[in-house]
């Protein structure tokens, strides 16, 4: 998976940037590109495989690996890319939901030998804002552990045990100055370890299969590469047509994305991010060019709306 | 406080923290600053890497750089950010930060004073290695951009 990342990120990146340079005539010498694109794949591959690299480095990677691997993706003809579209949607609805789906029977696996699933994926944490007072969130890193024994508070202690080990040593006495500190300083050490004190605001720590959206123990939002790609690939092959059908195909990812967490929320289990979001979008997208370009160009040549 | 060099990470920090407790016993609002920084040496705060971690990590950031990865070291700076902040905290990592924030500016030097050089002398400074060198030449003659999937 590494040299397949790396396959990505060099020789597709580099061929997009070769493009680009011949585009608009960058006099830049080929040793300096070459230095500058090895730095490049060389980061991005370290940056996906450590898992404790800077966040926002990793997250800045997979975007731009899902950017490059839709860019390629885009150069299939049109119904092809619309078929692959609708079959993927389909395929990751049942590959996740039924019960022998292959994508399921992963993941259950994965759960029950407490591992976590080896693929690309992006993890949204959430916003700690200063200011936010008695919502204190636990942020453990990712480790999601599913919620196998009864007893809240070992299951709690086994958490914080096996995730960061050097906190665990100054649980005592941090459980003691949470009495004495104001609230507003939470998301610190102190957040970590009042995770015996709360209550079931946190952890629907459930687990996530590679094409589907799940929620990681930290309340992260873990969302699979795939789904980022196949959503630019619509996106993209939306955009070689017009620009109404990119703007509708965009807020209808969107929008089934939402609904897709929504559901999420309510049904604490992994869940395909694939189906919603790419049927609205092709819908979106074929109602948009067949009716709706129509109506808007007329109303524009009739300067009746704009 | 002095830091002495002792069995574990572990004991330093529960010093350190038990002197923050010590110093802020009853309600008092402590800043965030305070707070955070002493503890994490990572630009992630609570959810980055422990100070032993990041000894390591530091280290070897430090010493793949070496394989013309000015970038690497960059990330290295960007990472460990509150070391270079709060540099007086973090003896042992703050060696492998600076030297990667020296190595990344001399690299940066050297590559950028090549670049501009090549291509603001063009044609006229170089004669005609200048087109067998740049980029979109080298593409044309390689076909590099012909080939797709």
């Amino acid at each position: 998976m590494g040299f397949s990342s790396f396959v990505v990120l060099g020789f597709m990146g580099g061929e997009i940037a070769v493009i680009l340079v011949q585009k608009f005539s960058v006099p830049i010498d080929c040793v300096t590109f070459l230095v500058l694109l090895f730095n490049f794949a060389v980061v991005g591959v370290m940056s996906i495989f450590m898992s404790k690299m800077a966040i926002l480095i990793t997250q800045s990677y997979l975007v731009v690996i899902g950017m490059l691997v839709a860019y390629w993706f885009t150069l299939l003809p049109e119904w092809t890319t619309w078929a692959l579209l609708v079959a993927m949607a389909l395929y990751d609805l049942a590959a996740v939901l039924l019960p022998g789906g292959p994508l399921r029977l992963l993941v259950e696996l994965a759960i029950s030998r407490d591992e976590e699933i080896p693929a690309l994926v992006y993890e949204a944490r959430p916003i700690t804002n200063n200011n936010v007072g008695p919502m204190q969130r636990v942020v453990e890193r990712r480790s999601w552990k599913g919620r196998r024994s009864a007893d809240p508070d070992t299951a709690e202690s086994s958490n914080a045990s096996s995730s960061l080990g050097v906190l665990l040593s100054s649980e005592d006495r941090q459980n003691e100055t949470r009495v004495v500190i104001a609230q507003e300083s939470q998301v610190s050490g102190d957040s970590e370890l009042s995770a015996p004190l709360i209550p079931q605001e946190m952890v629907q720590s459930e687990s996530w299969p590679m094409d589907g959206i799940g929620l990681g123990s930290s309340g992260a939002i873990k969302l699979g590469l795939g789904d980022f790609i196949f959503y630019s690939v619509l996106v993209g092959r939306a955009a070689m047509y017009d620009f109404m059908t990119v703007y509708a195909c965009y807020l209808a990812i969107i929008a089934g994305l939402g609904i897709t967490l929504m559901l999420l929320a309510f049904y604490q289990k992994a869940l395909p991010a694939l189906p919603v979001s790419i049927l609205l979008g092709v819908v979106f997208y074929f109602l948009t060019r067949i009716l709706l370009e129509i109506f808007v160009v007329q109303c524009s040549v009739n300067l009746f709306m704009f | 406080m002095e830091r002495r060099e002792s069995a574990g990470e572990e004991e330093e920090e529960g010093r350190r923290n038990e002197e923050r407790v010590n110093n802020t016993r009853g309600i008092i609002l402590r800043d965030q600053n305070n707070n955070r920084e002493p503890i994490w040496p990572t630009i992630d705060g609570p959810l980055g890497l422990s100070e032993d971690e990041s000894l390591s990590y530091a280290r070897n950031f430090f010493k793949f750089g070496f394989f013309l990865l000015p970038w690497l070291w960059a990330l290295n700076c960007f990472y460990f950010w509150p070391v270079l902040r709060h540099s007086p905290s973090f003896p042992r990592i703050r060696r492998y930060v600076f030297g990667s924030a020296i190595g990344f500016v001399g690299f940066t030097v050297l590559l950028s004073s090549w670049a501009l050089t090549f291509s603001i002398g063009g044609e006229h400074l170089f004669g005609p290695v200048w087109g067998k060198l740049v980029m979109y030449n080298v593409a044309d003659r390689f076909g590099l951009t012909g080939a797709s999937i």
